[in-house]
């Protein structure tokens, strides 16, 4: 552990060292270089373009010129309002026509999007400082450059990583990166039902919108939040390890010696994944209802007077979501399990027969050991799902039931992600839905490292070969 | 043997399959103020022929002769009355030829979805679109709607029912026109079960000894205050003519909210009650709580025994009220436009859909109950039961003013409340502290 600290330091003071390190560098390559260079530092590529590396120069130079481009159509104007998010608001003239005014939501889009692009053109000038470096020590060294040929080949050679990995990380970036970099923006805003675009302008708030995550006080979410929070944790764990024991032990029964028509008790439990979820779960949801069929069959048969409140008590329906979550989760769980445990040796159960082992013994020494850490990774993933669950939810409870007792439209049944859903789609209450997604990546993420370290898949890699 | 348990397969899947659409449309009804949107289904066309124009009545004051441009109007209504819509617009543009250089795209987007959409990117949403009233505040503090004015306004304002020109209004300014003034809520029943549809004890006891179910959603905002109006109470806003909420007017937290509120957890706790408004999603209905739009559906479930009245009466400690609740209304408006031909177009055009000949077709083609006092004149509407039900509740109802969207969520909450029996057993003055909570919570929308 202690070892680890000293890594973790050490790594970070690299880190902080290396802006620093740039900074003596790029001083360095001017104080000392040619004029070439020199010019290089403000029109990129005029080194190379100079030296005869013409692909190179030529390169830089249109890299800088799309830059500004950019930046003169595009980007200057969302940068400029990025730190309000746009001042003029749309309006009617006289005659009823109406001008749009600022777009707060594009100028902070296209405001983020601006900034990374900023960021890639300080990159590339940097690499432009370092390649004209490099290219006047080759010289002075007496070596000859590289030719157009040599660095087009180089891209299908030593270079080749970055010849694949182009068109990836350009999707990563424009389809993950920067939506995700944006509505992280979007919960220091107030962009709500009040506040929207493109008639009416947000702006920057701050840490408002956490605090009132925190905050208990009346329509404050953070008892709200609370719940939600533990009745996801409590689902997660329920659904993930209810559903793995129960399907463990499905999976034994039936592999049992003597237990006839294996195969057919197999696809009995198949068949219900066979459904889709949207089907089946839609039709169990009504069939619990106060007017479904297993109420109206319990009053037809006088075995109740009222319908039991299923969906509509939280006490009710929190069991309810769990067993139902057992229907369609123990065959996934079977279906897996049913190959591992024959994979276990035979020997190990026979030693252990001999050695007057019970039944329950074999299975809490040999058996579980064994599936938990062939299946960890499994139930991580599994956990972290069933922490995001939406189906589930949405489609049997909706969240319900709401009560007056929790704020923004939450009920006794909605996870942290249906909450989240509700509050953007029904609500338009984007900024405290954008806290609520940060604190879904917090929460999945503190526990995937933390179960993570403690798998023994993780820890002992070896342990069952 | 293998052929027959294959029947019974399909036959499982096919049941699960049309369970689940029943469950779908369920869902779509339990989401608070939009729950008003299940049209009919389209049922033919009518053949009127083309109706005359009305009148010059420009907007603000515009040019005789003014170059209206050429483009495409996109209007956006719900999937029954688009063939409709789409006839209505060619018989529009055929009248006015100075105008045919605009076509239109008619899009099925159901009212309760529209108010949504058109939010979520206002400059990409339809030139024309109908909306359920509810969602007037939300569209207007958007910005989404062209404030309705001159000949236009007082066009809105003569030839309607009074409530269904408040609908259109925020503050003193008309934003829409009115499409059609039927949403509101009323009993069907089943004849062979209920006795006398006049009393809520008489139906329950009814219901219970037939083993049908009573239907209504309680848990909804907008059934809810069958009850809360039903004992007097209010709960209103005003708006100033921009959309926000300048003051409220709630007297829940009072002896009658106590009332009512004792009423409906009654209610709750009766064995034949179900919460729920959706007739296609409900199962051994007796009675049930539900709009115009469900009218054919009631037909079909109910056969000649199909029968419709005002909501009965209820019962709290010895004293009866007349159940009370929202009149609606559905709403046609205009986005704000950037091109002046192209507004006036657009009015003339949504003028023309809610003008009186095309209400009483439109009722003809898929039985909208008109808000135009000319075609609420005509025989056919005068003959319509369900209608007729209507009207008489609507003598009980208050016009639907504007809500926060958040009131729709806490009256939810309230229901599942009292469906939960979190309430139950409580004395007056536990109860009286609810509604004082919700009354307080209700009130600090106000100025946000």
């Amino acid at each position: 552990m202690e070892k680890k600290k000293k890594g973790l330091g050490k790594k970070i003071l690299g880190a902080l060292q290396v802006p620093v390190k740039d900074c003596k560098e790029i001083g360095q390559t001017f104080a000392h270089g040619d004029w070439k260079t020199k010019v290089s530092f403000l029109i990129m590529g005029f080194g190379p373009l100079m030296r005869g590396q013409i692909l190179r120069g030529i390169a830089f130079l249109a890299t800088e010129i799309a830059f500004i481009w950019y930046m003169v159509a595009v980007g200057a104007k969302y940068l400029k309002d990025i730190g309000t998010l746009g001042t003029v608001q749309g309006g009617f003239d006289e005659n009823y026509v109406y001008t749009y005014g600022d777009n707060s939501f594009f100028i902070l889009l296209f405001g983020v999007l601006s900034l990374f692009v900023l960021v890639a053109f300080l990159f590339a000038w940097r690499v432009n400082v370092r390649v004209n470096m490099n290219e006047e020590k080759r010289l002075k060294e007496g070596r000859k450059l590289a030719t157009v040929k040599q660095d087009l080949h180089s891209l299908l050679d030593e270079h080749f990583d970055k010849t694949l990995l182009a068109v990836p990380v350009t999707g990563v970036f424009l389809f993950l990166l920067l939506p995700i970099v944006f509505m992280i923006c979007v919960a220091f805003t107030n962009y709500d039902a009040n506040h929207q675009s493109p008639t009416n302008l947000f702006t920057w708030v701050g840490l408002e919108n956490f605090k009132n995550i925190f905050s208990l006080s009346t329509g404050g979410f953070g008892k709200t939040f609370v719940t939600v929070l533990n009745w996801t944790l409590v689902w997660a764990f329920c659904a993930t390890f209810l559903t793995y024991f129960l399907g463990m032990a499905v999976a034994i029964l039936i592999n049992k010696k003597g237990i006839k028509f294996k195969k057919m008790w197999r696809t009995i439990l198949v068949m219900t994944i066979a459904i889709p979820q949207f089907v089946s779960l839609l039709y169990v949801s009504k069939m619990f209802a106060a007017d479904g069929l297993v109420n109206s069959y319990l009053m037809k048969w006088g075995w109740i007077k009222t319908a039991l409140p299923f969906w509509t008590k939280a006490s009710w329906a929190r069991p309810t979501i769990l067993l139902i979550n057992l229907w369609v989760g123990i065959p996934y769980v079977m279906l897996i399990t049913t190959g591992l445990l024959m994979n276990i040796p035979e020997e190990l159960y026979e030693s252990a027969k001999i050695d007057g082992a019970s039944p329950f013994q074999t299975f809490r020494k040999i058996t579980l050991p064994y599936m938990l850490f062939v299946t960890g990774p499994y139930l991580l993933t599994q956990f972290t799902g069933n922490l995001n669950n939406f189906n589930i939810i949405y489609l049997l409870s909706q969240g319900k039931p709401q009560s007056l007792e929790l704020t923004g439209g939450a009920g006794y049944t909605d996870l942290l992600v249906t909450w989240l859903y509700k509050m953007t789609v029904q609500d338009t209450n984007y900024k405290m839905a954008a806290v609520i997604g940060i604190m879904v990546f917090l929460v999945t993420a503190v526990v995937s490292v933390a179960v993570y370290n403690i798998l023994p898949s993780v820890r002992d890699e070896e342990g069952f070969q | 043997m293998k052929k027959k348990l294959l029947a019974m397969l399909l036959s499982a899947a096919m049941v699960m399959s049309l369970a689940a659409c029943g469950g779908g449309d369920d869902n779509k009804g339990n989401d608070g103020g939009s729950s008003n949107d299940n049209p009919p289904a389209a049922s033919g066309n009518d053949d009127q022929g083309s109706a005359p124009a009305t009148g010059n009545d420009d907007q603000g004051s515009a040019p005789a002769d003014i170059d209206y441009g050429s483009g495409v109007i996109t209007i956006w209504v719900a999937e029954a009355v688009t063939e409709f819509t789409q006839q209505k617009a060619d018989e529009f543009f055929a009248a006015h030829p100075e105008m045919a250089g605009y076509t239109v795209d008619i899009q099925p987007t159901g009212e309760g979805d529209a108010a949504g959409n058109i939010i979520a990117d206002v400059e990409g949403g339809a030139d024309i679109y109908g909306f359920a009233q509810d969602q007037l505040g939300r569209l207007v503090s958007a910005g989404a709607l062209t404030p309705i004015t001159g000949d236009y306004a007082s066009f809105v304002e003569s030839e309607n029912d009074a409530g269904a020109v408040n609908a259109a209004k925020m503050g003193n300014q008309i934003y829409a026109f009115p499409l059609t003034s039927d949403n509101g809520y009323f009993l069907y029943y089943d004849s062979s079960v209920v006795t006398d549809p006049s009393t809520l004890d008489q139906i329950l006891a009814d219901c219970s000894a037939a083993g049908k179910n009573f239907y209504m959603e309680i848990n909804s905002g907008w059934y809810q205050t069958a009850f809360f109006f039903g004992t007097g109470c209010t709960l209103t806003y005003d708006t100033d003519d921009s959309g926000a909420l300048t003051s409220s007017n709630i007297t829940y937290a009072t002896d009658n909210g106590v009332k009512a509120l004792k009423a409906m957890i009654a209610l709750a706790g009766n064995s034949t009650f179900v919460n729920g408004s959706s007739l296609n999603s409900a199962t051994n209905v007796g009675a049930i709580i539900d709009g115009t739009w469900d009218s054919g559906l009631a037909k079909d479930i109910f056969g000649e025994n199909y029968a419709c009245a005002k909501l009965p009466t209820f019962t709290v400690d010895g004293e009866t009220f007349q159940m009370g609740g929202f009149g609606g209304f559905k709403l046609l408006g205009v986005k704000p436009q950037t091109e002046q031909g192209k507004m006036l177009v657009c009015l003339a055009l949504a003028q023309y859909l809610t003008n009186a000949e095309t209400q009483l077709a439109r009722y003809e083609a898929v039985g909208w109950g008109p808000s135009n006092l000319t075609a609420q004149g005509s025989e056919a509407i005068q003959a319509d039961e369900a209608l007729a039900a209507l009207a008489a509740q609507l003598a009980n109802a208050i016009p639907q003013g504007q809500y926060p969207d958040a009131y729709w969520q806490d009256a939810t909450s309230l229901g599942d409340d009292v469906i939960a029996g979190t309430y139950n057993g409580m004395s007056d003055d536990e109860l009286m502290n609810v509604l004082q909570g919700f009354q307080e919570l209700e009130q600090s929308y106000v100025g946000q």
